[in-house]
């Protein structure tokens, strides 16, 4: 089995050749105008949100959903954006690290596991509550937007196994 | 369990994709009876009772026997009620969407993919991740079953 450490070195194997995991099919291709819906969802959703937080929320989510080729590309996206490696590394563990994050930044990531994993609590008040203190209502409004969209990003790749670092 | 936001009016480009995302991913499934029984099933599964008002109405107007409506959640355990093509369907969309329990074994892929092409098997995908959407907004929401969006 390959394991490509570079995207480059992953785009010349052929297409899932020596890599039994995926890509179960090409969603984009066989439904561009869902994948166009999908570009403008995301770009709804980002509207006058803080990139930094932006890719926090969606690198968390990707944690939860196991979307590797979702983390990939929003580690890189951090990083690119001047994000340090320690607020990478540490960020499946947050709760622990309060000291590394703003309580802007907690509340957000509290409410992107509540809303990811929704199933389990439904989005408690406390979460609710923390967030709506330190985002005014619009902002929550598109944070929540973003975080949903980020799980239907996670839900496509997981779900067709999209390879990290494959388009 | 009030109302926390009156949310869809606030992000009005963010309603319009979710509607576009919607409508293509109907349309390219092209079986609005099977994409109803999957939103609901999916609205069961993420407790959203705004959605699943919505689409047990739509069921009901598209002249959905109601046994079939209401034996939904215990699909597996329905005997006939459900074809193979809808059960695989409901199998897929169990496990999209309960997405960490399992990530979508190769069983529950496979048996879809046994039942629908490509293409219409992204159009599936898509018909289940756009109502995930909905759920997930209606449910941080708590927008109340019956009111408009």
């Amino acid at each position: 089995m390959t394991n490509p450490t570079t995207p480059s070195a992953a785009q010349q194997a052929p297409a899932g050749a020596g890599h039994h995991h995926g890509p179960r099919m090409r969603w984009a291709k066989l439904a561009p105008e869902v994948y166009k819906a999908m570009i403008a969802l995301d770009a709804a959703a980002k509207k006058g949100l803080d990139g930094t937080l932006i890719e926090l929320v969606n690198i968390r989510a990707s944690q939860l959903n196991r979307c590797a080729f979702c983390l990939h590309m929003h580690t890189a996206d951090a990083r690119k954006a001047g994000e340090t490696e320690e607020r990478i590394a540490l960020l499946a563990a947050w709760e622990e690290a309060a000291g590394f994050y703003t309580d802007r930044e907690r509340a957000a990531l509290a409410l992107t596991e509540a809303i990811t994993v929704l199933t389990e609590g439904f989005v408690p008040d406390a979460v609710y509550e923390q967030a709506a203190a330190v985002f005014e209502e619009a902002e929550l409004a598109q944070l929540i937007a973003q975080i949903t969209t980020i799980n239907a990003w996670n839900r496509f790749g997981v779900t067709t196994r999209l390879v990290p670092g494959q388009v | 369990m009030s109302h926390r936001m009156k949310y869809w009016s606030r992000v009005p480009a963010f309603f319009q994709a979710q509607l576009k995302l919607t409508q293509a991913a109907k349309k390219g499934l092209g079986d609005d009876v099977l994409a109803e029984l999957v939103v609901l099933r999916a609205s069961q599964l993420n407790r959203c009772a705004f959605c699943i008002d919505m689409h047990v109405t739509n069921l009901r107007e598209a002249g959905v026997e109601q046994r079939r409506i209401d034996l939904l959640p215990a699909w597996e355990e329905a005997g006939d009620l459900y074809s193979e093509r809808e059960r695989a369907a409901l199998a897929f969309t169990e496990a999209v969407t309960v997405l960490t329990e399992g990530f979508v074994p190769d069983a529950v892929y496979e048996r879809a993919a046994a039942q629908f092409d490509e293409t219409e098997l992204a159009h599936l995908l898509a018909v289940i991740v756009a109502i995930n959407n909905w759920n997930r907004v209606n449910v941080t929401v708590r927008q109340p079953p019956g009111a408009e969006l």
